[in-house]
């Protein structure tokens, strides 16, 4: 299993290879550098800057000395957040968001699962319909605005819950929260398709005519197979729920990846995007190589190629 | 020949109709279906120039910051501009954004796929191994790197989102054009002498066309959300454009004093976004019952 695990990690270096060279590409061949917004900037200092971090030679040849760069541990260092190395910041954001992505996973998995299987198990009584119009009217609000509401009602109205930074525990409740409620309506759903599925199979009817509790067959004999098409969302629904918290950063003011992302971005951070890129782009190699292996351990029939 | 030529059209009719009566028993999906029409028209009216409200766009009014009242309903903003008229002018982009990609994801999803799953093969193994690679990726992060890389502005996001959205929509189609290619009538029409392409378009997509539309339902919403949200984070769309993400954006900084800013467009969002999630689930059940469509 841990073979497994290490030889699909190796086998993604080439795709996380890619994944550099098309982001730097991409990054050069738009027109605007990170100096251009620091106004007033005679252009003599501005070619010096350009020099002095070699934005002045061929992009090929950028090209090859980030990757030789890349290929002894050095990520570079920001332009904008002056003397602060990516790899500095980086190990600031990246526990950070990995906080705020597990909690909300873990609230997610809480929520939803349970929700999906008793609307499955109920099907078409009240309790069914009021989970799925609840998870459907889950997936259609944005981010933003069930944190807002979540800002206006906890940290504005009822002056309860902190609606800003990342200090305390208390600081989580309303950021995790906010991430956690479309994935969890979005879980049920799934759930509760998948259920519905395997309660009409033949080992369920099996189960329930040896005389066993309506319980014990949705808990043994139902939810080990419904859960796998399940499982195979929380790899990707993992690494969105880290990588994707932009939204949530932004609301929360919560110094995490997707905070530091998109600043980068606008501000045409060249080191800085290509070190968060590359992060996001192993978290979501390793997440989807960690669920293949549970996959097979959920799922003996499944033989993964390695 | 006559009568084969007037036979066609109602048989085409027929099918839809068909679908139609099936949806017309599921009253969340027909429910849904009439507010898509309504809010579709009201985005269709503003675009050609219908006035919808007493207050045209633009059309500052004395009443700065007011909460909703009978004279503007959703309340104004700090330049005095009645939001009831700036949400029925922003649903037109909103929309628009939303129409368009599943347009794009259309047909560059279903040439993808096509090509692809009729080809069978190397070549199938290669196209398919590069959508599950790009398929991995989260929207949101491909989307903020290529929109705002390539600028802000409608073209920048329809790009964006354009990107993100056809995969989907090519996975789908392979996967109807491997299991349809085996069927004995694409057998009759190569027997018959006809090439590839006539098969693939007269023979395949047709019978593919049930979860195709079904995808395409649930694309125009997710289109929507991720331009708010976009919008929303300040690398979307941002003014002189006007959609529901930039009023939603705009109506945040003042979230503490006038919450009316941002709910009535959140509302408004929701509401269209949850019609045609509705809607999808509807058109599933009624045209393709066995796939499972959404993506996390």
């Amino acid at each position: 299993m841990l073979a497994l695990l290490v030889k699909r990690m190796l086998s993604s270096i080439p795709v996380l290879l890619v994944v550099a060279t098309l982001t730097f590409f991409l990054m050069r061949a738009v027109p605007g550098g990170p100096f251009d917004a620091d106004k007033n900037l005679p252009p003599a200092i501005v070619a010096n800057l350009n020099a002095k971090y070699q934005l002045d030679k061929p992009v090929a040849q950028q090209y090859f000395i980030y990757l030789s760069r890349l290929a002894k541990g050095d990520l570079g260092i920001s332009y904008k957040y002056v003397n602060r190395t990516v790899q500095d910041i980086l190990a600031e954001a990246v526990p950070v968001s990995f906080q705020l992505g597990f909690s909300a996973l873990l609230l997610a998995v809480i929520i939803g699962i349970p929700l999906g299987t008793l609307a499955a198990v109920n099907r078409g009584s009240w309790l069914d319909v009021t989970a799925m119009f609840l998870s459907t009217a889950g997936i259609s609000v944005p981010g933003f605005v069930i944190g807002a509401f979540l800002i206006f009602v906890f940290g504005i109205w009822l002056k309860v819950l902190p609606v800003a930074l990342w200090e305390t525990p208390w600081h989580m409740i309303l950021p995790a929260l906010t991430l956690a409620f479309s994935p969890a309506a979005y879980l049920a759903r799934l759930t509760r398709a998948s259920v519905l599925e395997v309660l009409e199979k033949d080992w369920v009817r099996t189960a329930r005519s040896k005389g066993l509790s309506r319980w014990s067959t949705v808990m043994k004999h139902t939810l080990r197979n419904a859960l796998v098409p399940v499982a195979t969302v929380l790899g990707p629904l993992t690494a969105i729920l880290i990588t994707g918290s932009f939204v949530v950063e932004y609301l929360y003011a919560i110094p995490g990846m997707g905070r530091f992302f998109v600043t980068a971005v606008t501000n045409r951070d060249y080191d800085l995007i290509m070190g968060t890129t590359l992060v996001f782009a192993a978290i979501l190699i390793v997440t989807n190589a960690i669920v293949d292996v549970v996959y097979q351990v959920l799922d003996p029939r499944m033989k993964v190629e390695g | 020949m006559t009568a084969s030529l007037s036979a066609e059209p109602v048989k085409a009719v027929s099918r839809v109709e068909l679908a139609f009566g099936r949806l017309k028993k599921i009253p969340s999906a027909y429910i849904a279906f009439w507010i898509v029409c309504l809010i579709c028209l009201i985005a269709l009216m503003s675009a050609v120039g219908v006035p919808l409200s007493a207050y045209s766009f633009d059309q500052a009014t004395e009443d700065l910051l007011v909460g909703p009242s009978m004279k503007h309903l959703m309340g104004t903003d700090e330049l005095g501009r009645d939001l009831f008229a700036r949400v029925i002018y922003g649903s037109r982009l909103s929309i628009a954004i939303g129409f368009v990609t599943a347009g794009v994801a259309f047909v560059l999803g279903t040439t993808y796929g096509a090509i692809s799953g009729y080809c069978g093969g190397k070549i199938d193994t290669i196209l398919m191994r590069g959508v599950d690679i790009a398929y991995s990726l989260p929207d949101l992060l491909v989307m903020i790197l290529v929109g705002v890389l390539i600028g802000k502005g409608t073209f920048g996001i329809l790009f964006a989102l354009g990107l993100v959205s056809w995969m989907g929509t090519a996975r789908l189609v392979r996967a109807q054009m491997l299991q349809l290619k085996e069927e004995e009538f694409v057998e009759a029409a190569k027997a018959a002498g006809q090439d590839g392409l006539t098969i693939v378009l007269k023979h395949l997509l047709p019978n593919a066309m049930g979860p195709i539309i079904v995808a395409l339902t649930f694309t125009v919403p997710s289109a929507i959300l991720s331009e708010s949200t976009l919008s929303f984070i300040g690398l979307g769309l941002s003014a002189p454009e006007c959609s529901w993400g930039t009023l939603a954006s705009d109506g945040w900084r003042s979230l503490r004093s006038y919450p009316h800013l941002l709910g009535f467009p959140s509302l408004f969002i929701f509401m269209t976004v949850l019609s045609f999630n509705c809607l999808g689930d509807g058109l599933r059940d009624v045209l393709d019952p066995r796939t499972r469509l959404f993506k996390g």
